[in-house]
């Protein structure tokens, strides 16, 4: 896997970048994993996989490729909008890394991360890194690791987010401290097994990966990130998303 | 199995001890059965205020310490510019 770094990781991360309208986004979070990549010296890909966007994401997926070169950008579209879990299925058919990192491409998951994510997984052979909004040191520990948090929630938004994490950690005790996030580190192999045995869509998928992942018995680390809510556009929380929420709550619970 | 079939498990044995406790089937050894049967109708109620009073401080502290980072956002902010102005450069279209 070894690239053309004199590094001594010898792993290849692959990013697997679920689009859909994000035309403005995509060229600044590859810039950014791109910096973060070629600073930390590791072997990179990103597998860009568009829904059809009517806004041109994949023209400017193109460009980022004819920049980066299309062995690291791969623009790998599907016909229509067809949901996050099926996005991942499709993008790991074309992985050529060892590990992969999901993440939003919204700029709520910062490239920063990655490489203490990595270090987690190296220095206690971690099946799944998972970053938390919701704790302020890594577990296990990690001496670089700084505190999580959020940026742009109000007072009542934060209590629906504890109270739906507060639901969860009770019911379904998953070992990891924030189950809705979507920023992670797999090993691929472990990736492959968890996401064929989950069933739900939406964001219970991301829930249900953590509860799974535990289940079959993987070893999980976190470590703390912040969290900026989208930048542009509006990130919806109504009654039908606690609701749709506490129903995947109890399905996980007599499910898993 | 799934974690529900294992809590109501586990459930329904502390109910069952309960019960037979309660109808005084099963003597519980050195306590007096006078104490016993002052505290055991309590229990139930004990439990409730315990768990309703650990959520709302488990709530409340997670509320308290959840934490704000606007240097994040600034920091992010500035980056996008400079990503902008950099992929500029290669012929991206940028906004």
């Amino acid at each position: 896997m070894q690239g053309q770094f004199a590094s001594n990781d010898t792993h290849k991360y692959s990013v697997i970048l679920p689009t859909y309208n994000e035309r403005k986004n995509l060229p600044i979070i590859i810039w950014l994993l791109a910096k973060m990549f070629e600073e930390n010296k590791l072997e990179w890909e990103v597998i860009v996989v568009d829904d059809a966007s009517p806004d041109g994401t994949q023209e400017v997926a193109k460009q980022l490729a004819s920049v980066y070169g299309e062995y690291k950008i791969v623009l790998k579209p599907r016909s229509g909008k067809l949901g996050l879990g099926t996005a991942y299925i499709h993008g790991l058919n074309f992985c050529s890394g060892d590990f992969v990192i999901i993440m939003d491409a919204d700029f709520s998951h910062h490239p920063k991360f990655i490489p203490q994510f990595i270090r987690l997984q190296k220095a206690h052979n971690l099946d799944i890194v998972t970053g938390t909004r919701y704790r302020s040191t890594s577990k296990p520990y990690l001496t670089d690791a700084t505190p999580g948090g959020v940026h742009g929630w109000d007072l009542k938004r934060k209590l629906i987010s504890r109270g739906a994490n507060f639901l969860a950690m009770t019911v379904l005790n998953p070992g990891v401290s924030d189950l809705t996030g979507s920023f992670r580190l797999y090993r691929v192999s472990v990736l492959r097994h968890i996401i064929t045995v989950t069933q739900s869509k939406g964001y219970v998928f991301q829930m249900e990966m953590m509860v799974r992942a535990k289940a079959l018995g993987y070893t999980v680390g976190e470590v703390p990130i912040t969290f900026v809510d989208r930048l542009f556009g509006e990130s919806k929380l109504g009654a039908d998303e606690v609701v749709s929420y506490a129903k995947g709550v109890w399905q996980l619970f007599t499910g898993v | 199995m799934a974690r529900a079939h294992r809590v109501a498990g586990v459930a329904a044995l502390f109910i069952t001890l309960y019960t037979l406790v309660f109808l005084q089937t099963l003597q519980v050894p050195f306590i007096e059965r006078n104490t016993v049967d002052e505290v055991l109708p309590v229990i139930p109620w004990w439990l409730l205020v315990l768990f309703g009073s650990y959520s709302l401080w488990s709530l409340g502290w997670g509320l308290f310490t959840f934490r704000d980072c606007p240097e994040a956002y600034h920091e992010l902010l500035s980056e996008i510019s400079e990503a902008k102005n950099d992929l500029r450069g290669k012929g991206v279209s940028v906004d």
